[in-house]
């Protein structure tokens, strides 16, 4: 199964095992990993489950889509150009060892 | 384990005068517990609240057995599932669309608080209900779903008209009769502004539905509307209130914001400490369990997200309000496909808007009395009046 690693904003790593399908935000929910709230549980309409793609990784991702975009600016955190809404991005084995970087806060 | 076990002692009396004391001995004795007054599953831990409107599949917003399609004339998409709820949601959503928020919906708040708040005597007491709360949260409403010409009165009078009317489990004949009345005044409202919106288009969600390229059926559109008009109008109301209150009897937590300018996170915990919506109702569409208990196919549940918000597995002393408190996710949005519409309007023109401004206007503003306040309802709740003398 796909590893994804998210890193939060005090530095610490956390690693947890995804199930194919998932999307990140449901594998942060599903594993416990702090500050992913995703108040609307994936239906884009909250801005609350935001994450910073690595550098490393932006292009295997992708950028958001024009909706995303928008629903973005709902953001609590600053907005870069690696900004992501998690329930967005589908795990497959290709993200197999995603690292994303978790905002000082979501709302 | 068997199914949830039956509570005959809890009444709705009690669930609409003091349900938090009733919800935290429900938590800690019998988190999944059916309550015969209310003819439904209760539950009161925030992960299963959470569970269950996270998992739209199997847990259908169609509660058959309410007075609300009567109340609203209407299947609402409130209680609608899937592809067709999501159809006529998105048929709204463009309104509350960020750029139309940013552009729109905030500037005209942040224009129409000022003119309220200019209206207010000083040196006085005035009840915030009455003079700022309703009217203002009538107001906005009107503007953004297009039928500006609807007065404050009108506005709040089909909105508790609608409530009281989907409400109304002992089938009264007076509520369904006011909210009849009422539907005659909204639907003349509605179509005076079809031709109107048709020629001249704007952002308001009658006209982005109705000018949609492909609509969907005026039956719905006004049913939206209502459903906008029935929600919208008592949650800001009595978040705003409930969040004035929490900072008013906590001085020394007012102080702290006003140092930290974090009007968001006092609002936030406004919302969690009072839910303005504080129970939906869910149906189970298979044989499940949860928390081990059984439950049946058509079984009707209740999440309680006043209840969760309070959950003490989440929360140290939830039924005080802090907003000092470092973390304040709670469940007053809803979660899933329902995720309240109204949220980042809501955040943004009460949270980043209202509270900076009213307390810059009147920075010694006092709570009059606040031991006679009387907090009110098991749906929705908040408090009936809140006096205050501004200076």
């Amino acid at each position: 199964m796909p590893k994804i690693t998210f890193v939060s904003p005090d530095g610490s790593r956390t690693t947890v095992e995804a199930s194919d399908g998932d999307s990140v935000m449901q594998t942060a929910l599903a594993n416990g990993v702090e500050g992913i709230v995703a108040e609307c549980g994936g239906a884009m309409m909250c801005a609350t489950c935001h994450v910073y793609v690595d550098e490393d990784w932006k292009s295997a991702v992708g950028e958001a889509s024009g909706d995303e975009g928008a629903m973005l600016d709902f953001a609590a955190s600053e907005v870069r150009p690696e900004s992501r809404l998690s329930c967005q991005i589908a795990v497959t084995d290709d993200l197999d060892g995603l690292v994303v970087h978790l905002p000082d806060a979501q709302i | 384990m068997g199914f949830a076990p039956t509570d005959e002692t809890i009444t709705i009396d009690q669930l609409t005068r003091d349900p938090y004391s009733v919800y935290r001995r429900l938590r800690a004795e019998a988190p999944v517990v059916t309550v015969k007054s209310i003819g439904r599953t209760l539950l009161t831990k925030a992960a299963d609240t959470r569970a269950v409107k996270d998992n739209a599949a199997l847990f259908s917003n169609n509660d058959p057995n309410t007075p609300m399609q009567r109340a609203f004339q209407a299947h609402t998409l409130m209680r609608k599932d899937g592809e067709e709820h999501m159809r006529e949601r998105m048929a709204m959503t463009p309104t509350f669309s960020p750029a139309n928020l940013k552009n729109l919906w905030i500037p005209a708040y942040e224009k129409l608080a000022g003119e309220y708040l200019d209206r207010l005597p000083r040196d006085e007491v005035v009840d915030l209900f009455p003079a700022l709360a309703g009217p203002l949260a009538a107001r906005i409403l009107a503007i953004i779903l297009g039928i500006p010409d609807a007065t404050d009165e009108e506005m709040q009078y089909w909105s508790q008209a609608l409530i009281d009317g989907a409400g109304n489990f002992g089938y009264a004949d007076e509520p369904f009769a006011r909210v009849d009345a009422c539907h005659a005044a909204m639907n003349a409202m509605v179509e005076s502004r079809v031709p109107l919106l048709k020629a001249e288009p704007d952002q308001s969600a009658l006209s982005v539905m109705i000018n949609a390229e492909d609509p969907i059926p005026f039956s719905q559109v006004l049913a939206n509307l209502k459903i906008a008009i029935g929600g919208g109008i008592n949650e800001p109301r009595d978040s705003l209130l409930t969040v004035l209150y929490g900072l008013l009897t906590n001085p020394d937590q007012l102080d702290e914001i006003k140092r930290t300018g974090n009007w968001s996170g006092a609002f936030e915990e406004g919302l969690r400490w009072v839910a303005p919506i504080q129970a939906s109702s869910r149906c189970a569409n298979e044989d499940t369990q949860i928390r081990g208990v059984d439950i049946r196919k058509g079984e009707i549940i209740m999440t309680v997200q006043a209840s969760a918000n309070h959950d003490e597995e989440l929360f140290e002393d939830g039924h005080l309000y802090n907003a000092l408190r470092p973390k304040t996710s709670h469940q007053s949005f809803g979660s899933g496909p329902h995720h309240c519409m109204g949220t980042h309007l809501a955040r943004a023109t009460i949270g980043r808007i209202m509270l900076p401004m009213i307390f810059e206007r009147f920075p010694d503003m006092e709570l009059v009395e606040p031991e006679k306040v009387v907090w009110w309802g098991f749906g929705f709740r908040g408090p009936l009046s809140l006096p205050v003398r501004l200076n």
